[in-house]
């Protein structure tokens, strides 16, 4: 338990910064800062909140684990769109091919070739690099661009339901739709069993502190044995593997279809990005930051609706937040620096 | 000339008599590092104009971290310091260097792609006025001073081609170009061959002559006695004794340094070496620049033997040692390990087959600097038992694992919990030889096993090496310490310019006939292509 402390630590500080930043914002321009905050922690923690809350966090917690597993390792991963999208065309393809599949076959089959359709688009770039030597930061990046555009065409052409007009494809079966639990998505098991797992690979396993030294110091992770590039290999499929799933978990999610543009828009990869970032890798850091920020969405538009405080703020209180955080990771950093 | 200090207290640089006849006080240091390490405790160094003063102490002693709290780099949690009398506090390097303190850090911060003159003159061009003009004031101001204390750099050569030794007096110029009174160098000889060693001490001296102040810290005694005018020696972070060198003797020292009688000489005893544990055989290395860097290596190691490896730096034998270990370029020819060819094989199954390796760069390559100690000590055995218990790792295991290794090898650490960067250097090596010897390898590759390492842990690391011998293992060394190579091969090497140039079992060896090798002088020819300069 100690171990995610440190990581936590800055963060609450950054917090309290933040708040009292926006809090002096709120004063000037003549609004009622505990009114504002409230109105931001009821809207999305309390009774009418929570539930947009958690259908945000899903996806974006999804995206900040593909990102941590692969920085442990201190690769990052650009590709996260790119994956995202193609695990999400592949589960409703599998669910329009195999419409007749029973549940919950029909569901672990629709996860299942999205994971591997995720993995193979996280590992093209890892081989790239191994292979050719293009930097994983750039292939993995451009790797997203045709993988978008193909999945356009296919929502558009191919897959689309001429019904409505719209760019998006018919309604998936019901075997494919993820089942409720009241107001609980089953996505979410799916996702407390991938932050089970990699909680696991990172804490547990000689694998997870392989990865983290590699991180550390890759000359350092090669010199002890590690196979660093075979390495980066399956840690650049499992971040893309998390990213495919994460893909099939939203358009199993109401409104059960490929709403061409709907994993883009709302940005879950770059805010999922964020959070691991901010945690430095860490994944129960990584989480917690995920579910911050989409907290900070949802509240930041009730406390729009609700005050005369633009939503606006709430996108500023997560920028003051990010600059004072990595304003003290970096403090932190050079403290730690040895002499000589 | 009077200049206020950043933040500190105010204290110009008086206008005494002699000019740059500073004298430094250091009174009652402390220094408390926010992990609980007492650094340095009621520390007091006096430092005389115009002497060469070596501070020595063991490893993790606290004489760093007194010289960072000298050059502005670090604040003393209680103590003074005085120049010439008057108390001043330094907030950063820049205040201490605006009092006349300056310090030659081991690692060097410099760009390669700018000129020595620019280098120097960063962020302290002479004038302000305009780029031109302090450009070419920079360079002479350069090569002026350079010219005045012999010290052959050239401005205008770029210093990405220049050699360790040479960028070490660019670190110097910086200083004095800024005006120091009093030069510090942390461990300025580690790097260097003896050649460059004596080179230095010789511009050291004109310096001291000049009335400037020079601080040398350093582990080698032969060093101190030679070229110091007075000796402070640090123990467990206090100033055990100052002692004149012209009146004292290493023994003296070293038992001042470790509180007990020390073995300096260290003695060579034999080995009784068994079968071939290690051959190579038409070895060739390039390095990534496509520079063929061992040609044609014969050789082979037995099971009970040291095969020490002598040359000057840059002839090979790191590339030799790193291509064993299956690391580094590209190479061809036959690496056998107790009769299988290895050579096709990755670093980490030729680890697996009975390798291991204590390499040159302790920070780039054998640590993780930001991880923890426990974990530096547990990589490499992480994925066998007892650290790895089923599917998981253990981490009662890691702990015992780590506390073993410390104990057995005296590494001073509070907790093996704490980063392994913020350890002094000599316990960070002995971090890495520790976990290297606790592999039960059939070869020991060691490039410098002692760079950095106080006298009483070179008598341990040489002792455990030869023990480690005397269990059955073969062990590959080089060393720039031809002192070391005597005090522990059984049969010694020579390389020069990438070629296993001569061979001579101990018996044989003298200082004489190795130093004639090292330069490519040699009547024994093993590789048949005699190198001639
Ligand atoms: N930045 C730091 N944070 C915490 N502890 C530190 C830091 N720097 C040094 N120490 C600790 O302070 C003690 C003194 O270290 P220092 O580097 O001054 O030793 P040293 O005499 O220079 O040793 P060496 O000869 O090995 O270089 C050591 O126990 C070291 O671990
Ligand atoms: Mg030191």
């Amino acid at each position: 338990m100690r171990a995610w402390w440190p990581s936590l630590r800055p963060m609450l500080i950054a917090l309290g910064i933040a708040l009292a930043i926006g809090a002096a914002l709120m004063l000037i321009s003549g609004s009622n800062p505990l009114q504002a905050y409230g109105q931001i922690i009821v809207g999305s923690l309390g009774p009418n909140g929570w539930a947009a809350t958690l259908s945000l966090a899903i996806p974006v917690i999804g995206c900040a684990l593909a990102v941590s597993l692969p920085l442990r390792a201190g690769l990052i991963n650009l590709g996260g769109e790119g994956q995202l999208v193609g695990g999400g065309i592949t589960a409703v393809v599998v669910g329009t091919y195999f419409a007749d599949l029973p549940f919950p076959l029909s569901l672990i089959l629709a996860i299942g070739a999205a994971a591997l359709v995720g993995a193979v688009i996280g590992f093209v770039p890892a081989i790239m690099e191994n292979k050719l030597g293009v930097p994983l930061l750039i292939s993995s990046l451009l790797l997203s661009y045709p993988i978008v555009a193909v999945t356009s065409f296919l929502v558009r052409f191919v897959l689309l339901d001429k019904g409505t007009g719209l760019p998006q494809t018919e309604t998936l079966p019901a075997a494919f739709q993820m089942p409720q639990f009241g107001k609980v998505t089953g996505a979410l098991f799916v996702l407390i069993v991938i932050i089970a797992v990699v909680i696991v690979i990172d804490r547990m396993l000689p694998a997870g502190f392989e990865i983290r030294m590699t991180g550390l110091n890759r000359k350092f992770s090669g010199y002890s044995g590690v196979a660093v590039s075979r390495m980066t290999l399956w840690v650049m499929a499992a971040g893309g593997m998390i990213a495919g799933v994460t893909g099939a978990l939203v358009v199993t999610a109401f409104p059960f279809r490929f709403v061409d543009g709907a994993l883009i828009t709302p940005a879950y990869v770059w805010t999922g990005l964020l959070a691991a970032m901010l945690a430095r890798a860490n994944p129960v850091g990584a989480v917690v930051a995920a579910v911050f920020f989409s907290a900070l969405q949802v509240g930041g538009a009730a406390m729009e609706r609700e005050t005369f405080v633009p939503r606006e703020l709430s996108s500023i209180l997560q920028a003051v937040i990010i600059i004072v955080l990595a304003g003290a990771i970096a403090l932190n950093a050079r403290k730690k620096q040895k002499v000589a | 000339m009077t200049r206020p200090l950043n933040g500190g207290v105010t204290a110009g640089r008086p206008q005494s008599a002699a000019p740059g006849a500073t004298t430094v006080e250091m009174r009652g240091i402390s220094k408390w590092y926010s992990n609980g390490v007492m650094a340095n405790d009621h520390v007091d160094l006096v430092l005389n104009p115009g002497e060469i003063h070596a501070l020595v102490g063991e490893n993790g002693a606290g004489k760093s971290t007194l010289m960072s709290i000298l050059c502005g780099l670090e604040e003393p949690t209680d103590g003074e310091i005085r120049l010439d009398g008057q108390t001043v506090s330094f907030s950063s390097p820049v205040s201490a260097s605006e009092a006349g303190i300056g310090m030659v850090h081991q690692e060097f911060k410099l760009f390669p792609s700018l000129t020595v003159a620019e280098n120097v003159a960063f962020r302290a061009e002479p004038t302000r006025l305009g780029m031109f003009l302090s450009r070419r004031e920079a360079r002479e101001r350069v090569r002026e001073l350079a010219d005045r204390y012999r010290l052959g750099v050239d401005p205008n050569a770029k210093v990405g081609q220049l050699s360790v030794g040479m960028l070490q007096r660019v670190e110097i110029l910086k200083a004095l170009h800024r005006d120091a009174q009093v030069l510090i160098l942390d461990e300025p000889t580690a790097v260097l061959t003896p050649q460059e060693v004596d080179d230095l001490f010789a511009v050291l001296r004109e310096l001291r002559d000049a009335g400037r102040t020079i601080v040398v810290v350093t582990h080698k005694l032969r060093e101190v006695m030679a070229f110091s005018d007075r000796i402070t020696v640090l123990r467990d972070g206090r100033s055990i004794a100052t002692l004149t060198t012209s009146e004292t003797n290493p023994a003296e020292v070293a038992h001042h340094m470790t509180g007990r009688d020390v073995d300096l000489d260290g003695r060579y005893n034999a080995g009784s070496p068994a079968g071939v544990a290690l051959r190579v055989d038409g070895l060739f290395v390039q390095n990534e620049l496509g520079v063929m860097v061992v040609s044609d290596a014969n050789f082979s190691v037995r099971h009970g033997e040291i095969v020490g490896i002598a040359g000057v730096a840059g002839s090979g034998q790191t590339e030799l040692i790193e291509s064993i270990a299956g690391l580094g370029g590209h190479s061809s020819g036959v690496v056998e390990l107790d009769g299988t060819d290895i050579h096709q094989l990755s670093a980490a199954e030729r680890r697996r087959k009975g390798i291991a390796y204590i390499p040159e760069d302790r920070r780039g390559v054998g640590s993780a600097v930001t991880a923890s100690v426990s974990d530096n000590l547990a990589m490499g055995f992480h994925r066998r038992a007892p650290l790895r218990k089923g599917w998981r790792l253990d981490r009662a295991a890691m702990k015992r694992h780590s506390a073993d290794i410390i104990e057995a090898f005296g590494i001073r650490v509070s907790h093996a919990k704490v980063e392994a960067g913020t350890l002094s250097g000599g316990n960070l090596q002995k971090v890495i030889v520790g976990r290297e010897m606790s592999h039960d390898s059939a070869v020991l590759l060691v490039d410098q096993p002692t760079r950095g390492v106080d006298i009483g842990a070179i008598e341990n690391i040489h002792g455990r090496l030869r023990a480690y011998r005397d269990r059955g293992h073969a062990i590959v060394l080089t060393s720039a310490e031809l002192s070391e190579l005597f005090a522990l091969a059984d049969r010694i090497l020579v390389m020069y310019g990438g070629r296993v140039v001569a061979e001579y079992p101990r018996a044989d060896a003298t200082e004489a006939k190795i130093g004639l090798a090292m330069a490519g002088i040699t009547q024994q020819t093993l590789t048949g292509s005699e190198e001639t300069t």
